[in-house]
């Protein structure tokens, strides 16, 4: 090894490796081989056949740093000494003179990568680490990016998980060297069992995300739509509304193991307190539960408390077109009413729209019921608007059912009352505003542009949040098949491994 | 909490809201002295704040009903939508928009009235002249 430092002041690069040819014999590769870089001498050989005086046995050293690299120390001082005479261009030489890597030989990454880094072999380490660590990640737009001749089956696998990993993670693109390219996109042939895995996890396009279902959304969707379907005419609103909304929300109630088995236990003290308390409150609480109610569809919930202050006057005078006839239950109005803000407080359902009403709405005793119902669809007020009332009372039976389950707590009757009159007062405005939008917009018949709007004014849909969004999140396949004819072109089926 | 978010709107909008926190403040005190009540100046400016914001859900509101209908222009139809929460709003906005209603009617009446006396004081000198001629 002494030999080294006896170089001339301007060996030429023969010379130089002639002599650390002469002087490496002691370190032959059969040596390294020994060690356990088997493979690398392998390749070492193929082009040591070729040429004895290439630098083979430098970069049979460089191997050996490569090996180094993997934990082999012997080689150190020789890179240490090649240093001195300028190994950068000894090996520039050696890599324009050195064959070309087949791509069969996965080891044949070794080659090019530390060629250019013998200096630092804890660079060229890391390179290598990097290389591995960036193999799954990178490798399949590195393929793409480098395009090898990558056999065409696995090529084409590539593609699908490329593509579906630029839609949406947006290509990383390969930092590395264009020769670490070709490296890591040879190693990414031997690792192309990574790719695969990553198909599964890959595709999430947000606009399809399945997420949990917000099971009251999807309530008011299907409501809404049976409500928009009924075009307010004289349809059997109460068994419409109780039919088609049935079928979902009992599939997600059974879903569910219930809680508590018995929603109507006697005097539970939790509700009772709720009653009297209010009551010390007085008008004011009512005011403003009336403000809150009837902004439910209004400007969104953030302006409930806001609007209360300036609004509950209007509102408690003349609450709608037809609250003509709350004004009767004036008495009933301060208990009912503040016991619902009550509720709201207490279950922090803020978020959700159909709950915030509730708390807020006035009340309507069940007597005036009658003719606010019969006044609805517009029918004579016959017998026959009794049991149209029973009939969609019953409707809005199923939705205080789900408010009693939500509330995971037994409830009492007359909190049950409350909660019907609520909904339906709740429904009831919704109806008007639907009825109103679409004779703002010249039309007879409720489309989905005034439902649109309807949820737009509740904060439902929002710039970022489109209808189409919600129906996806929100609906079950059959419904959003309805609204979206495409609905089943959403999902993708991967094929098997 | 009373003074807020000033700093995240534009000159114009601060100026704005100035001048919304004044008139308040004016009709604030207009309302002190009919009630002999005083007004802290939380207060106001917690009206102000809300005058604000509720101007601006009006304006977004006003302009989604006017899109509604197809229009690309806020009508007086939009704002009495808008109003109708409130009873008594409405039938204020809805004298008001008829009293318009009518002074727009009038003047276009008054307008046709005189372009029909030009277009008359015109026809008579036609014919006058035609019957000049024809004489």
């Amino acid at each position: 090894m002494a030999d080294f430092y006896n170089s001339d002041s301007e060996p030429t690069t023969r010379t130089l490796l002639r002599r650390v040819l002469d002087t490496a014999d002691s370190r032959t590769p059969r040596r390294l081989r020994s060690a356990g870089a088997g493979a690398q001498r392998a390749l070492l050989e193929t082009p040591s056949s070729r040429r004895l005086n290439s630098g083979t046995k430098t970069t049979a050293k460089q191997h050996s740093h490569g090996a180094r690299s993997i934990g082999r120390l012997a080689h150190f001082q020789v890179s240490g000494n090649l240093e001195e005479q300028t190994p950068r261009t000894l090996l520039k030489n050696i890599l324009l003179t050195a064959p070309e890597s087949s791509i069969l030989m996965p080891e044949t990454v070794v080659k090019p990568v530390p060629a250019l880094q013998v200096v630092q072999p804890s660079r060229k380490e890391s390179s290598r680490g990097s290389l591995e660590l960036q193999l799954p990640e990178f490798e399949p737009p590195t393929t793409l990016a480098a395009g090898l001749p990558a056999p065409s089956r696995k090529k084409q696998r590539l593609r699908l998980s490329v593509f579906q990993q630029e839609v949406d993670q947006g290509l990383p693109h390969s930092q590395e060297h264009p020769g670490n390219a070709d490296a890591s996109s040879l190693t990414s042939s031997l690792n192309l069992s990574f790719a695969t895995p990553l198909q599964p996890q890959s595709v999430k396009r947000p606009g399809l995300a399945r997420r949990p279902p917000l099971r009251r959304a999807v309530d008011v969707g299907a409501l809404l739509q049976d409500l928009r379907d009924d075009s307010l005419a004289s349809a059997p609103s109460g068994d419409s509304l109780k039919t088609p909304i049935a079928t979902l929300p009992t599939d997600t109630v059974l879903e569910d193991t219930q809680p508590f088995s018995q929603p109507l236990v006697g005097c539970s003290p939790s509700v009772h307190h709720f009653l009297p308390h209010p009551f010390p409150t007085g008008t004011e609480d009512a005011e403003r539960a009336m403000g809150h109610g009837t902004q439910s569809s209004g400007p969104g919930l953030q302006n409930h408390k806001i609007i209360e202050a300036e609004d509950s006057q209007g509102t408690v005078e003349a609450e709608e077109p037809e609250g003509s006839s709350e004004d009767e239950n004036t008495s009933d109005r301060p208990e009912l009413a503040a016991s619902t803000p009550e509720f709201l407080q207490a279950k922090q359902l803020h978020p959700i729209p159909e709950t915030a009403p509730p708390p807020g709405v006035a009340v309507l005793s069940s007597e005036t019921l009658e003719p606010a119902s019969a006044r609805l669809p517009r029918k004579p007020r016959t017998a026959g608007s009794r049991p149209r009332q029973d009939s969609y009372k019953a409707g809005l039976n199923h939705y205080i059912k789900l408010f009693s389950f939500y509330a995971k707590m037994p409830m009492e009757r007359k909190a049950f009352e409350m909660v019907e009159k609520c909904l339906d007062k709740y429904f009831q405005q919704l109806c008007n505003d639907l009825e109103v939008f679409a004779a703002h917009a010249g039309r007879k018949t409720v489309r989905p542009e005034d439902l649109e709007l309807l949820m737009r004014r509740q904060g439902l849909i929002t710039d970022q949040v489109s209808l189409y969004v919600l129906v996806e999140r929100h609906l079950p396949l059959e419904y959003r098949q309805l609204l979206i004819p495409c609905a089943f072109s959403g999902n993708s089926v991967f094929p098997a491994l | 909490m009373f003074v807020e978010g000033k700093e995240a709107l534009n000159p114009a909008q601060k100026r704005l809201k100035a001048a919304v926190h004044y008139t308040v403040g004016r009709l604030c005190e207009e309302v002190a002295l009919d009630k002999e009540m005083q007004f802290s100046k939380q207060t106001i400016a917690a009206i102000s704040e809300l005058t604000f914001r509720q101007c601006e859900n009006f304006a977004k509101d006003l302009e989604m009903f006017a899109r509604h209908a197809k229009r690309s222009t806020i009508n007086t139809e939009d704002v009495k939508l808008l109003a109708r929460r409130s009873n008594s709003l409405l039938k204020y906005i809805t004298e008001k928009s008829d009293e318009i209603a009518q002074c727009n009617l009038e003047r276009k009446a008054r307008k046709k009235k005189k372009s029909e006396d030009g277009n008359k004081s015109s026809r008579e000198t036609a014919e006058a002249e035609a019957v000049d001629s024809e004489d």
